[in-house]
């Protein structure tokens, strides 16, 4: 990455709050610069040795906050308890090196900004070094950083980074800064420290988008139509005191509290216009086109390894059936909301959200006012989990402001939430599939038939029908097979899609996992010893080797318990996850116990990794055992969680999670890795204890909790 | 609707406000008096993120109207986070309990009732009292930072 700081790199310095200076590095490769990328990152050192590192990446569980300053801390050479993190504004600066998007999402932060945020850190240090250097009058070599401070090696003298930085922000930037650790060498890298934002989410300072605060607002809520993709035609009446605004697909309504605001939204008075058919569509009528479409196409081929008919004629025995998956809600616990003040010169926004580039262009669109006219502040998401890409909440509260001509907190009930969602999309996938005598895979024939999320967001990335997103998890895949064809179509219906932590992963890990269970199953096979002898893939074997170790796979489970296993590889990491469960009724079941081996390449904060990993594996258990959208009369047949069921503690046994390193194997995502096998583990868990193959989401074989009221 | 004085003593501070008297505690908390560390999350008391100690006991104050919890004392997270923090809050931190931190508050408010009640409970009573929502899947740490604040 030295080579890309000494393409073009300049230094800024401000005054910075609390007395402190602000060292501002920023450098752009010409490559990227090209790309329209700009990289850039701060680091504050005050007086009392505090230091601030910003992250680029939005928080919304995942550790980013944490983790990004992380890296930069470890070639800064700093004391992890003197750090504090923030949120970097938004601005083309702070773009991703490699999707050259300030969005976070896909689980890239850290993969794309590992070895930048080293370099980062090697220039700050190199600065405060030859500040050292000049304040001493000797030279740089006889100059060395410590923890938090340069000593001169001659005299042992010693001067701290708080001392420094005033001086050490006028000095130009280094042109090749020397990254000083690498892999095997890490003193900070690797360790599980303390996350700083964490004890502001235990005192209630900490502020997410739906605790912004800004003088003059106005509170606001939402009132969508009834049917998906109806307009207003008009606002027929709104009530006393308050006042309603038509964004087009909704109608904003103003309250003198929010909970006030709700009470409006609800009995103001709209006539719709719904387009024609959209009022039919159900989630019945959409899985019969699906099932007309996998029986009959048209598709578009998305990977073609071999002569499939061929495997197929030489195989000895053969499957072919069919998974179906529900549309499923995000449903984050902070529901949508957004703050905006539209004046004629300026727009600033505060909203939890994962795309401030796509805020930005949002509101450019809306108010055209220029870039440099807008801010994007950043603030904390309560989840985010893909939902928070969008961009239907950011428009309405900017159209509202702009309309009401003062600034506006939008936030959406809980029940707009729920049935105003971009749903996972519902899928139907067939798997035709032979093995040969031994059980080695002849052929693997899987179709996907599923509502395109990119054909909506980015329809210039999807070449000749093939959304990559549908099938990522169903091609690429870790085993050996003879023959392999996969193909996609897109159907089409009102229920708006979105990206659903792990996307593509999420549903055909699930089709993955439990065909080839079946395929042990049709060999006579243990579904352990099947996968191991099957997988291709060093590191997909070494997390299935792991977790089988991790639960004592090799040791039968007491008698009425039973086992499953899937594995996963997707976000440039792997996992495994094995689940042992019990009969708790003659149709539900109590799982006791889950164990997950996870290679994610070099790790950052383990305790982070960790900690995704459970919450990964909470989110996939949720989803599989009961996330379902049912969709009737073009609507969404959801309102709050009273009718929706999600994990709670006494649901959730307790999770072990190992993390298996391949040495050099390089960095892996983690904020989506922990749910995709678990579906696939759950559903080959009830066979193994039943019998029973289910090859339908959600499986609703553990009874809910619903709260204590 | 017409909106009338009403009294309440949060945090140990008296306050009034003037609202319509059926507007839930809730959000007389965080849009009234600015304390926004209590979290709106269903507004029918399905999820548990609303909750705040009233009279020393967690009540969800998403259906509690401001009116009810007038001659109350009420505890928002707020509140709890004196100095030092209470034991429960440290438990949470030493076990890196949040992700997101959205549902925390009312987490930390209901193990605090919990504890009071039951000085060293076990998983299963924990299991029975916590069903607090956390999407974010923090249900392990939670269990542990109870335990750990139970030992403290």
């Amino acid at each position: 990455m030295n080579q890309i700081v000494s393409r073009r790199f300049f230094l800024s310095a401000t005054a910075a709050m609390g007395g402190g200076l602000m060292v501002g590095i920023s450098f752009s490769n010409t490559a990227l610069a090209a790309a329209g990328s700009t990289v850039n990152v701060w680091v504050t050192i005050a007086p009392d040795e505090s230091v601030t590192i910003l992250s680029s990446g939005a928080e919304m569980g995942q550790g980013v906050l944490s983790s990004m300053p992380q890296i930069i801390a470890e070639e800064l050479l700093v004391d992890w308890t003197k750090v504090k993190t923030g949120a970097a504004p938004s601005g083309s600066q702070y773009l991703n090196p490699v999707t050259h998007s300030q969005s976070t999402g896909g689980s890239n932060n850290i993969r794309s900004w590992f070895k930048p945020l080293l370099t980062i850190g090697a220039a700050t240090r190199e600065m405060l070094v030859s500040a050292a250097a000049q304040s001493w009058g000797v030279p740089v070599s006889q100059c060395k950083a410590v923890q938090g401070a340069v000593i001169n090696t001659a005299t042992n003298a010693t001067l701290t980074y708080g001392a420094l930085a005033s001086v050490a922000s006028t000095l130009p930037v280094p042109t090749s800064p020397a990254v000083l650790s690498s892999a095997g060498s890490y003193k900070l890298i690797g360790q599980p420290v303390a996350r700083p934002d964490i004890p502001s989410k235990t005192d209630g300072s900490a502020i997410f988008g739906i605790d912004v605060r800004v003088p003059g607002m106005i509170y606001a809520a939402i009132k969508h139509p009834p049917v998906f993709g109806s307009t207003v035609n008009a606002i027929t009446s709104t009530p006393a005191g308050a006042k309603s605004v038509n964004v087009g697909n909704a109608v904003v309504v103003t309250g003198a509290t929010t909970w006030d605001a709700f009470r409006n939204a609800k009995s103001t008075q709209v006539s719709w216009t719904v387009p024609a058919g959209n009022s039919s569509a159900s989630s019945s009528t959409i899985l019969a086109k699906a099932t007309a479409l996998l029986k009959n196409g048209p598709t578009t081929p998305a990977e073609t390894i071999g002569d499939v008919k061929a495997g197929l004629a030489a195989a000895a025995k053969q499957i072919n059936v069919t998974y179906t998956l529900p549309f499923v809600p995000h449903a984050c616990m902070e529901v949508l909301n957004c703050t905006a003040s539209v004046t004629a010169t300026s727009c600033e926004i505060w909203a939890p959200t994962q795309g401030a580039d796509a805020n930005l262009r949002t509101a450019i669109a809306l108010t055209g006012l220029s870039a440099a006219q807008i801010t994007i502040h950043p603030v904390l998401m309560g989840g985010g989990l893909g939902r928070k890409f969008e961009q239907d909440f950011i428009s309405q509260a900017i159209l509202a402001s702009k309309a009401l001509g003062a600034p506006v907190h939008l936030t959406w009930s809980r029940e707009e939430d729920f049935s105003n969602d971009f749903y996972r999309p519902m899928a139907v996938c067939s798997v035709n599939a032979g093995i040969d005598a031994s059980g080695a895979i002849t052929a693997w024939n899987n179709r996907i038939i599923s509502p395109s999320v990119m054909m909506r967001m980015f329809p210039a990335y999807v070449k000749n029908g093939l959304d990559t997103v549908a099938v990522a998890g169903a091609v690429a895949l870790p085993y050996k097979m003879g023959s392999r064809y996969v193909d996609y179509a897109n159907v089409p219906s009102p229920v708006p899609v979105g990206f659903w932590r792990s996307v593509g992963e999420s549903v055909n890990n699930f089709v993955l996992e439990s065909a080839i269970d079946e395929l042990a199953a049709l060999a006579g096979k243990d579904p352990y010893a099947y996968r191991a002898a099957q997988l291709s893939d060093a590191r997909a074997l070494g997390v299935l080797k792991a977790v089988a170790g991790m639960i004592g796979w090799s040791t039968k489970p007491a008698t009425g318990h039973a086992r499953g296993i899937a594995v996963s590889e997707g976000f440039g990491s792997y996992i495994a996850i094995a689940i042992e469960m019990t009969a708790a009724t003659a149709s539900t079941v109590t799982v006791t116990r889950v164990c997950a081996a996870v290679d994610c390449g070099t790790v950052v904060n383990p305790d982070t990794v960790v900690a995704q990993i459970q919450g990964g594996v909470v989110h996939g258990f949720s989803s599989a055992l009961w996330g379902n959208t049912p969709i009737s009369g073009g609507a969404a047949q959801l309102r709050n969680f009273d009718n929706y069921a999600l994990t709670r503690m006494g649901n959730m046994p307790h999770i072990d999670v190992q993390i298996v390193n391949t040495p050099g194997a390089p960095l892996g995502g983690i904020g989506e890795v922990g749910v995709p096998a678990v579906a696939p583990a759950l559903a080959n868990a009830y066979f193994a204890l039943t019998g029973k193959r289910l090859r339908g989401l959600p499986l609703k074989i553990v009874t809910p909790i619903y709260g204590d009221d | 609707m017409a909106t009338q004085a009403v009294t309440l003593t949060v945090n140990g501070t008296k306050h009034t406000v003037n609202v319509d008297p059926s507007t839930p505690l809730l959000w007389v908390l965080r849009d009234a008096l600015g304390l926004t560390g209590t979290k709106y999350g269903c507004g029918i008391e399905a999820c548990g993120a609303c909750t705040v100690l009233v009279g020393g006991g967690a009540e969800k104050s998403c259906e509690m109207s401001v009116q009810d919890a007038s001659g109350q004392n009420i505890t928002t997270i707020e509140g709890l986070a004196a100095t030092p923090m209470h034991k429960v809050q440290l438990a949470w931190i030493a076990e890196q309990v949040p992700q997101c931190g959205y549902c925390q508050s009312g987490m930390i408010l209901k193990a605090v009732e919990l504890l009071q009640q039951t000085k060293t409970p076990t998983d299963a009573q924990i299991s029975a009292a916590m069903s607090n929502l956390c999407v974010c899947g923090t249900y392990q740490r939670v269990r542990a930072a109870i335990h750990r604040a139970a030992a403290m």
